[in-house]
């Protein structure tokens, strides 16, 4: 558990500020912005209690959200993503493996159960985060192409930051 | 009660939803962005330190952009001063025109600006070129002068160019006298600097100090009595001497010439006329 602190500790202290520096400029299209930091979020221990995960949640959608000068939109996205984070996690594994404080992972769900699940994670993200945007300014079209395409942008990426860790451990 | 406390504490998940939720609707509606406090933004410490060290290393990036834009930037720049500077140029003449001809005599004097398209000053024999010629009313043997002093003397003229004798051209004696006193004598350039000349047949019994102006006689009908030349530099008279040859440092800088004006005496062919009189009437009488 003292471990998991730390790596969630360090993914904070590396993600937020290079989804600032780095994947806040790299628009591609302008639709496909890359989510990066919800990695975050995803790889929560499936065991951490609600109240604790929406904190966290809060807290780094707050930080994200004061560098990119968003008030409350990344926020927002990400306390409702941590307060859907179990029921998402259960959609596709069953409540017996609760992986015992585990993160989730390849190594610990399977590929296609983790698949699942962060495709799940990065859409609902992607969703809640644009459709807070159209708040402010309504485009349906350009809302679902930006919801689109940066869920697979976001995926791509994320995916390849997971294979990183994945290795390591 | 106890029931209450574990409805919150069964429920609780959905009361820091709900909490959370509002605190990031206060913040998504709060409407004006002037009154977010720095805290919030990506004015704060934090944040603006992480953004300058992204910024050392990124401004590095796009330089070739910044550059080709600065290129172009300068380029649109040195246009409109080359534009300004024609314009200046154009007034500038235009003023020369108006206010150079102060002299008591000048009234027969009419001026035609020019502008030095070629010039040299390092060679023995130094000629300039201007832009003007005989389709603008230039002759030989007018004399050329700018702001500062005198320049030359014309010596060829083309339809659009002509060409003058510099000061700095020892093919030029020039009669000056020292402002103050009618003594005269003849200016002439010794080859060496192109800021200097000398100035000889002064009479011994001339009255001078180093500083004194030297100035045109009026004698040669080129040009106006009265226009600066130089002035004294030294004490060098040779008192074995009937002549004095004084060093003078000319006015003109003869290294930036720019616009000059061209001195036309409207009565030099009358002046001429009345001294071939007077040589005919010489000669007839056999001197």
């Amino acid at each position: 558990m003292n471990k998991t602190v730390i790596i969630l500790i360090a993914l904070f202290l590396v993600l937020v500020p290079a989804q600032a520096v780095i994947f806040n400029n790299l628009i591609l299209f302008n639709v496909a912005l890359p989510l990066v930091f919800i990695y975050l979020i995803i790889s929560l221990p499936v065991t951490l209690s609600t109240n604790w995960s929406i904190t966290i949640g809060f807290v780094t959608g707050l930080a994200v959200d004061i560098f990119s000068d968003t008030p409350g939109m990344n926020a927002l996205a990400c306390t409702t993503l941590a307060f859907v984070r179990k029921p998402v996690y259960h959609l596709y594994m069953s409540f017996d493996d609760d992986l015992m404080g585990m993160r989730p992972s390849i190594a610990t769900m399977g590929s296609a159960a983790y698949f699942k699940y962060m495709l799940t994670m990065v859409f609902i993200y992607c969703f809640m985060l644009f459709a807070i945007e159209a708040f402010q300014f309504f485009n349906f079209r350009l809302m679902l192409m930006r919801t689109i395409f940066s869920t697979i942008f976001s995926f791509i990426i994320i995916y390849a930051i997971d294979s990183l860790s994945f290795k390591r451990s | 009660m106890r029931e209450l406390f574990d409805f919150f504490i069964r429920n609780s998940k959905w009361f820091v939803y709900a909490f959370f939720v509002v605190a990031s609707c206060m913040l998504l509606f709060q409407g004006n962005p002037y009154q977010h406090h720095v805290l919030l933004t990506s004015a704060n410490s934090v944040t603006s330190a992480v953004y300058e060290v992204s910024n050392n290393v990124t401004s590095y990036f796009n330089l070739r952009e910044i550059n080709e834009d600065l290129n172009r930037r300068n380029a649109s720049l040195e246009k409109e001063v080359i534009n300004l500077r024609e314009q200046l140029q154009r007034y500038a003449e235009a003023e020369f025109n108006d206010t150079l001809a102060t002299g008591r005599d000048i009234d027969h004097f009419d001026f035609i600006v020019a502008h030095v398209i070629n010039n040299s000053i390092s060679r023995p024999f130094n000629y300039l070129t201007l832009d003007k010629g005989s389709a603008d009313g230039v002759k030989p043997e007018l004399g050329v002068i700018d702001q500062n002093g005198v320049i030359g003397i014309v010596s060829g003229v083309g339809p659009h160019s002509a060409r003058v004798i510099s000061l700095l051209n020892p093919n030029l004696r020039l009669s000056c006298k020292i402002k103050n006193s009618d003594h005269f004598g003849s200016l002439i350039w010794d080859g060496n600097d192109p800021t200097m000349a000398l100035l000889e047949e002064l009479p011994r019994h001339t009255v001078f100090t180093p500083g004194d102006t030297v100035v045109t006689s009026g004698y040669s009908a080129v040009f106006p009595s009265g226009l600066p030349v130089g002035v004294i530099l030294d004490d060098g008279r040779n008192h074995n001497e009937n002549f004095f040859t004084l060093k003078v440092r000319l006015f003109a800088d003869f290294t930036a010439l720019g616009n000059v004006q061209i001195v036309m005496n409207n009565y030099s062919e009358e002046i001429a006329a009345v001294e071939q009189t007077d040589a005919d009437s010489d000669k007839k009488r056999g001197y």
